[in-house]
């Protein structure tokens, strides 16, 4: 279970998150959505440790992550896939999910041959690919081998920052469907920050809504979807 | 617009600033002996070069290790000027002023396509290349020998109106006053219009391109009118008594730098304290070290590690050098 | 004929070590942004110690180990000590300024130079000292005729083709290659990936410290060693690395070969009194024709 508890971040002395309480629980997706600027970015950037909380607590399990360094905060099992596909495009697809693995490279081996090709069974494309330099992929594929780069790590928590940015519908409504069955599957917990709210309360299991850095609706994904005057306030339709 | 300009460059404040400074070191040379007002002709000239890195990097962000060269510039075209030629002093230290700025140009149409480290870079290599071209055209610049020239004698209407002067007195006098100037010109261009535009370049290229500054042609300005600077220092420093490849070395390149980094690069008055601290830094240790056995070898690079481990502490401890501190300190007492 | 094959042969065991220094150079600016202007001096202080212990009858592979391995702790303690603190404090104002970033590391490496110099001169004495070599520097001789090369000469190209082969190995073949060129390209993401960014960088710095020391033992029995020796060396490897392109390492290594070339037939067809202004003119023209080198990439110059 995710634990944000009065999670506060500034950037010079402008709060981005002020006072953020919330849980996701294990097994489920939980998304969370809001409008420009609500500070959705902001909060997956904090869970995973690149942003400094002013106050407050992120708590994994019995685990305190909040002033763990990045890297800590990867190894114990949370993955971030950054906005705007972030592969690095100097280096082949194949280095690129190589990356993702590479810090459990002594301690399992054999585990990272099996994760790595269970990526390529789930995204075919990114194998036909895999010598190719990252920055020749399309905007989808690069999605896909970002959200690949996570996964060999083996996450328990993965944290998308708007996986559908920039796609065409098709693309994104395809790469949420996968995240959806990843889930559902193998019991990975998703914390899914999406602008689209309407693409990601289908599949999520619950909502959250984000306005001015704080939150103004913690619901299950079936009530938010269903909440017209929620959606009018917050999102503008 | 042009009023509120004209307005400032007559700013009363610098030009008082500028005749203290100016009457303060006459002051003080009365109170030295000969050696030491020959080191204060010494600061007064590298003043000059080490204004040229407050212009250069303080106030536009651009970093050169090559100051030196472009001293070596203005001190062979001045030392050329009067020895092949036959032009007055005064005269050739304007025109080195007008020909290292020229060179400045050039440089500066380089350099501007140079961010940070490859300006770094590449007038560290020119530091170290300019003077060999004196060596390798020896008939012109007359290579490692170099070119014999001096402040002459104080004219007789000073004498008649000072009594007799030392040498060493004199030559302050012929470079105090360009050293005045030089101050009330960059006191004056931090406080205009172009200073706050080199300024926004300076700390943000992308902001400053978006609110309208030619990026480019203010990095060749900033240049230019640094290259001038160090031009007229590198002739007056000539003038000590030789131009040579072996009175603009690489290391006074570093130097200057070091005198501009630990007084703090952006201000005018550090420039000025960092200055007369390398210079009279190594007086001062050779003062304490003469009353402890040390040996010969330490001794001489004694003052190198003090200026480098003094650059280090200014970097990690305080980057922006004794000024930056001394406002800190009034800042906190203010409070 | 005969001075062309001369100025080919000692323009590749030049070029060797030229290609040393600049990978060196490289390897820094790609890891942290930083052109270190000390490289040198760490190397120059690194052969120094080797000198000694050879003073003090130890082999000369000892000591040839011994100052690589210094290289790599001065490299890395350079990093810990100076260059990282440094930049990651943000809250100075001096620093807030983009170009100020640049800059205030530049004159950091300055004063570790500085530091450096002075300190070998204390320890050891300013005067210049020569440095063995393991092989003889005389020509080879097949039969009676002299060969245009010494052993001393394929002794390094040997030595730099090696160590060029093994960091292509290690940053083509080795995880730890692949996380140290991906640190260079996307620190977040790479950090995202659980890789101590911090760690790698330090890495770099000490790998950079090795090669520089390395070229600092493959050049001094031939220049001499005294506090300002290698200076040079450094003009030389900074031209090379912005001719070959400052973001690329392969482009750092073509870069010290051609200013090999470049300086021997100089030296073989003009006069010694001509390399200064060949490496100014070579660099400017390099500047304005392609200024992020043969083989780098454009856009790593405006970061």
């Amino acid at each position: 279970m995710l634990e944000i508890t009065d999670l506060v971040t500034e950037f010079d002395s402008v709060k981005a998150l002020n006072g953020i309480t919330f849980q996701a629980k294990p097994g489920l997706i939980t998304t969370v959505i809001g409008a420009n600027g609500a500070g959705k970015s902001t909060l997956l950037r904090t869970i995973s440790g690149l942003e400094r909380p002013t106050t407050g607590s992120i708590k994994w399990f019995d685990q305190e992550l909040t002033h763990k360094s990045v890297e800590a905060i990867v190894r114990s099992g949370i993955a971030q896939v950054p906005e705007g596909h972030a592969v690095i495009s100097q280096l082949s697809v194949a280095e690129n999910i190589e990356l993702g693995g590479l810090f459990r490279r002594r301690i399992a081996r054999g585990d990272l041959a099996i994760a790595t090709r269970e990526v390529y069974e789930l995204f075919p494309i990114l194998y036909e690919r895999r010598n190719e330099p990252a920055g020749s992929l399309s905007g989808g594929e690069r999605q896909m081998l970002a959200i690949s780069r996570a996964l060999v790590s083996r996450p328990k928590l993965l944290l998308l920052d708007e996986p559908s940015l920039g796609l065409a519908p098709l693309i994104s409504a395809q790469i949420i469907n996968i995240v959806n069955q990843l889930c559902r599957s193998t019991g990975l917990t998703v914390l899914l920050v999406e602008q689209n709210a309407n693409t990601a309360l289908a599949v999520a299991d619950h909502g959250i809504l984000l306005s001015l850095g704080k939150v103004v609706a913690d619901l299950p994904a079936k009530i938010m979807i269903a909440d017209s005057s929620l959606r009018a306030a917050y999102l503008g339709y | 617009m042009s009023k509120v300009k004209t307005h400032k460059i007559i700013g009363l404040r610098s030009t008082l600033l500028a005749i203290v400074f100016f009457i303060f070191i006459i002051l003080l040379s009365n109170q030295f002996d000969a050696y030491n007002q020959s080191q204060l002709t010494n600061i007064a000239t590298l003043l000059i070069a080490v204004f040229s890195i407050t212009l250069l990097t303080g106030a536009s962000g651009q970093i050169s290790l090559g100051q030196g060269a472009i001293m070596a510039v203005g001190g062979y075209s001045s030392a050329l000027l009067v020895t092949r030629l036959g032009f007055s002093m005064w005269i050739s230290f304007i025109l080195a002023i007008f020909i290292s700025a020229l060179f400045g140009l050039f440089l500066g149409l380089a350099a501007a396509r140079l961010s940070g480290p490859y300006l770094a870079g590449t007038t560290l290599v020119m530091a170290l290349a300019i003077p060999s071209i004196a060596v390798r055209f020896e008939g012109f610049f007359s290579g490692d020998v170099g070119l014999s020239v001096d402040y002459g004698n104080p004219p007789d209407w000073l004498t008649n109106l000072l009594g007799e002067i030392s040498i060493e007195v004199w030559s302050l006098y012929v470079v105090l006053p360009f050293t005045a100037i030089a101050l009330f010109a960059v006191l004056n261009l931090s406080n205009t219009r172009t200073g706050r535009t080199w300024r926004a370049v300076r700390d943000n290229e992308v902001a400053a391109a978006l609110a309208g500054i030619n990026i480019g042609r203010t990095k060749v300005i900033v240049f230019v009118c640094a290259s001038g600077l160090a031009g007229l220092a590198g002739a007056l420093y000539g003038f000590r008594g030789l131009v040579a490849p072996s009175v603009y070395p690489t290391d006074l390149s570093l130097t200057l730098l070091t005198a501009a980094v630990i007084g703090g690069l952006r201000s005018i008055g550090g420039a000025i304290f960092g200055t007369f601290a390398i210079v009279f830094l190594p007086d001062l240790i050779e003062k304490i070290t003469k009353n402890f056995a040390i040996p010969e070898n330490i001794g001489t690079y004694l003052p190198a590690l003090t200026i480098g481990l003094l650059l280090l502490i200014t970097v990690i401890l305080n980057p922006r050098g004794a000024a930056g501190a001394l406002e800190h300190l009034r800042h906190r007492k203010r409070h | 004929m005969n001075s062309f094959l001369t100025a080919l042969f000692s323009g590749t065991a030049q070029g060797a070590i030229y290609a040393l220094v600049s990978l060196g150079l490289v390897l820094v600016w790609r890891g942290a942004g930083i052109v270190n202007f000390a490289q040198m001096g760490q190397a120059m202080f690194t052969t120094y110690i080797a000198s000694q212990l050879i003073q003090h009858n130890y082999s000369y592979w000892s000591a040839f180990v011994i100052a690589l391995v210094s290289g790599a702790v001065l490299g890395a303690l350079v990093d810990l000590g100076l260059m990282r603190p440094l930049t990651s404090r943000k809250n100075s104002q001096l620093l807030n300024s983009q170009s100020m970033r640049t800059t205030i590391p530049v004159i950091a490496s300055l004063g570790i130079l500085g530091v450096l110099k002075a300190l070998a001169g204390i320890l050891w004495a300013g005067e210049e000292r020569g440095f063995p070599s393991p092989v003889a520097p005389n020509a080879i001789k097949i039969g009676s005729t002299n060969l245009a090369i010494t052993g001393f000469d394929l002794f390094v190209i040997g030595v730099v083709f090696l160590t060029l082969v093994l960091t292509t190995i290690f940053f083509t073949k080795t995880g730890m290659g692949l996380a140290m060129r991906a640190s260079a390209l996307n620190p977040e993401v790479t950090r995202l990936s659980g890789i101590k960014v911090g760690s790698v960088r330090t890495l770099g710095w000490a790998i950079s410290g090795t090669a520089s020391s390395l070229a600092g033992l493959l050049v001094t029995p031939r220049t001499n060693l005294s506090p300002n020796t290698l200076d040079l060396l450094l003009i030389i490897g900074f031209t090379a690395a912005v001719v070959g392109g400052l973001s690329s390492l392969a482009g750092s290594v073509l870069g010290g070969f051609i200013l090999g070339y470049v300086i021997s037939f100089v030296n073989v067809y003009s006069a010694p009194e001509n390399v200064f202004i060949a490496i100014l003119a070579f660099l400017l023209l390099a500047l304005f024709i392609r200024p992020q080198g043969i083989l780098g990439s454009k856009e790593v110059r405006n970061v």
